[in-house]
């Protein structure tokens, strides 16, 4: 009897081609620096478009209409008694939020070797260091006196008064100069090899702007070393400032005896908050990026698959943060805490509250959990434009909101933004679209270097009659 | 004695790293051997001597000078300007153990900053041996060695997959 032998074909893991897999499927280097430099140089109707309409904005939002409340003072804005905090410090938290995009995509990614993360950690580092310029102009708007704004700084001085470094405000500041200045030379330091890559296929005034961001690189030894030991030093300082930043925005109300405000959870609850809005941010401003930059090559559905596994378990967490948090002052049954309750189930603010629940729990958590949806473009974008809507009218009602009911009944009353803080608004959100929008046009917006290292690591590997990938460690 | 520099690109990392063994072999001292390239290969990737790192001990120091300034700004200045806020004593520490973080952080990072600059010796536009093709993915052995052996040298490159020999000129970057 002959026995005929059979050998089963060596099978790929995954139901997808491995080529889907931007690690497993290189190109050549020069390509993929040559796609990067024609991303960088398209330019076309719709960019300059979007240049005009936001410059035009942003000088009716933050010239017109900041310069109209700084000569007229605060009282165009629709802050009065009891509602002394308004939408400016509502912007102020949401756009601290987003900047803990970068931070949470890049750093944390970074420290925990998350290979996806490769194609995506400078969009969202720029992310977080234009959502701090923007989130920094609130307190100077809020301010009324703007040009009083250095009395915050420590300096020897006339007056012979230093600013009270035991105030939640100083923290504030303090802990965003911080956050600002490291999370900048945090998007830096990885940029420096692919602005030399820059240079060196540049001429005119661009190649005169790389040559001095690139400081002279050649890719040395030394060089690369040095600079891998400070991009991790920096992964690992700039977590802790992260969580601090938010931290300590959240005592901005934590501190103050306010009911609703005087919460010990708060610090946790806003920053599992700020990195739920900021990766949706990431994902959302990712999917216009790759369409419009025509970065297909690098921006893949498995990235967007990943970002959004990365929404969904932060939705879960939020939700655990909000639940503990309104549970604690529902069963206190303290009355303030019962007006507030009141407030956001049945009062003025319900639709808003009511909303938010709808798009930062239940749309993720029927959405989010499939495939299809985090890999479709007008499903993530949908999603992940939803959960910024929430996480926005969660601030606002936080700061808003809370204010309109205290222990004195006779002193309640409600809140309206004006024209002015309206328009300051959408100023300031063009000014980050603005400045997103040019600056990757003049910086490589994919670290080529880190995607070509996680090539040369990644290989399929076989076991058994499977192919697996597999990583190399190099360092 | 008259010296050459010579660079040579390669595609592949593996016979960099054999390449610079060959080198060694033949009486090339380490210091006299630069490898260049587009993306980073660590040391022992290469074969070559570790690089003595002082960036940790230049962060730390840092992180010591922006604590020693916070602490500073939360004692120091109460107690040479005192105001009493809020029935807290003039240097309490729970509240001042955030402005003192801050600061230490602070220092951290911007001295990590300084730290690779300074040890890159960075910015440096001067004139310097390199070829434009490292960002497009080459690796480049840049070495001296006597004109006498010149020959010898690029005859073993080539043996070992040069893609290029090149005598590089100094150029600005």
């Amino acid at each position: 009897m002959s026995v005929e032998s059979k050998t089963a074909p060596l099978v790929w893991v995954e139901a997808e081609d491995p080529r889907e897999h931007l690690l497993l499927d290189p190109r050549p280097p020069e390509e993929m620096n040559q796609m990067i430099m024609d991303a960088m140089h398209r330019t076309g109707p719709g960019f300059w478009t979007l240049v005009i309409v936001t410059g035009a904005l942003i000088l009716i939002g933050l010239v017109g209409a900041w310069g109209y409340q700084i000569l007229k003072g605060m009282g165009v804005a629709g802050i009065r008694r009891p509602v002394y905090w308004g939408v400016y410090i509502a912007n102020f938290v949401f756009w601290i939020g987003i900047s803990h995009s970068g931070t949470f995509v890049s750093a944390i990614l970074r420290v925990f070797k998350a290979e996806f993360r490769r194609p995506i950690t400078r969009a969202s580092e720029m992310m977080t260091s234009f959502a701090l310029i923007v989130a920094g102009m609130y307190p100077l708007i809020h301010l009324g006196r703007t040009w009083r704004f250095y009395w915050m700084v420590p300096y020897p001085n006339q007056r012979q008064l230093w600013p009270n470094f035991h105030s939640p405000l100083e923290w504030d500041m303090m802990a965003i100069f911080t956050y600002l200045i490291g999370s900048t030379l945090y998007l830096y330091l990885p940029l420096i090899p692919d602005m030399a890559m820059a240079r060196d296929r540049s001429t005119g005034w661009r190649y005169k702007l790389y040559r001095v961001l690139a400081l002279g690189w050649r890719g040395s030894e030394p060089e690369w070393h040095h600079l891998k030991s400070a991009i991790n030093i920096f992964a690992f300082a700039i977590i802790p400032v992260m969580f601090s930043v938010h931290t300590i925005v959240s005592w901005d109300f934590g501190m103050t005896m306010k009911t609703g405000w005087h919460s010990s959870i708060f610090g946790p609850y806003f920053v599992t908050g700020a990195i739920f809005s900021g990766v949706s941010a990431v994902a959302t401003v990712l999917l216009i990026v790759r369409k419009a930059m025509k970065l297909e090559y690098f921006l893949r559905p498995e990235h967007f698959d990943s970002i959004g596994k990365l929404i969904l378990i932060f939705s879960f967490a939020w939700t655990y943060f909000f639940f503990a948090d309104y549970l604690t002052e529902w069963y206190g049954g303290e009355s303030v805490g019962k007006e507030l309750i009141t407030l956001q189930a049945r009062g003025p603010v319900a639709p808003l509250w009511y909303l938010m629940l709808t798009t930062n729990i239940l749309i993720p958590w029927l959405t989010l959990w499939s495939r299809k949806v985090r890999r479709s473009f007008w499903g993530l974008m949908l999603v992940t434009l939803g959960v910024n809507v929430g996480m926005y009218i969660e601030r606002y009602i936080i700061v808003t909101g809370f204010l309109t009911r205290n222990r004195l009944p006779f002193d309640w009353g409600m809140y309206n933004p004006s024209i002015v803080e309206i328009l300051i608004s959408i100023g300031s959100l063009s000014t980050f679209i603005f400045l997103y929008a040019v600056v990757s046009r003049l910086i490589p917006l994919v670290p080529v270097w880190e995607v070509q290292e996680g090539q040369v690591t990644h290989t399929l590997r076989r076991v058994g009659r499977a192919l697996v990938p597999s990583v190399a460690e190099l360092e | 004695m008259s010296q050459k520099v010579l660079m040579a690109l390669f595609t592949e990392v593996t016979p960099v790293a054999d390449m610079l063994d060959e080198l060694r072999n033949r009486g090339i001292d380490d210091k006299d051997m630069t490898v260049l390239s587009g993306m980073p290969y660590p040391a022992r990737v290469l074969g070559r001597p570790m690089v003595w790192e002082k960036l940790p001990v230049i962060a730390i120091s840092g992180a010591v000078v922006g604590f020693l300034i916070g602490v500073f700004l939360n004692a120091g200045t109460p107690l040479l300007y005192p105001i009493h806020v809020g029935g807290q004593p003039l240097v309490p520490i729970p509240p001042s153990a955030v402005i003192t973080y801050e600061f230490t952080m602070m220092g951290l990072i911007v001295s990590t900053f300084l730290g690779v600059l300074w040890e890159s010796t960075f910015p440096s536009f001067g004139p310097k041996r390199y070829h434009p093709r490292i960002t497009d993915g080459r690796i480049g052995i840049l070495f001296r060695c006597s004109e006498r052996r010149a020959d010898e040298f690029r005859a073993l490159l080539e043996a070992h997959g040069a893609e290029e020999i090149v005598e590089p000129e100094e150029r600005t970057l």
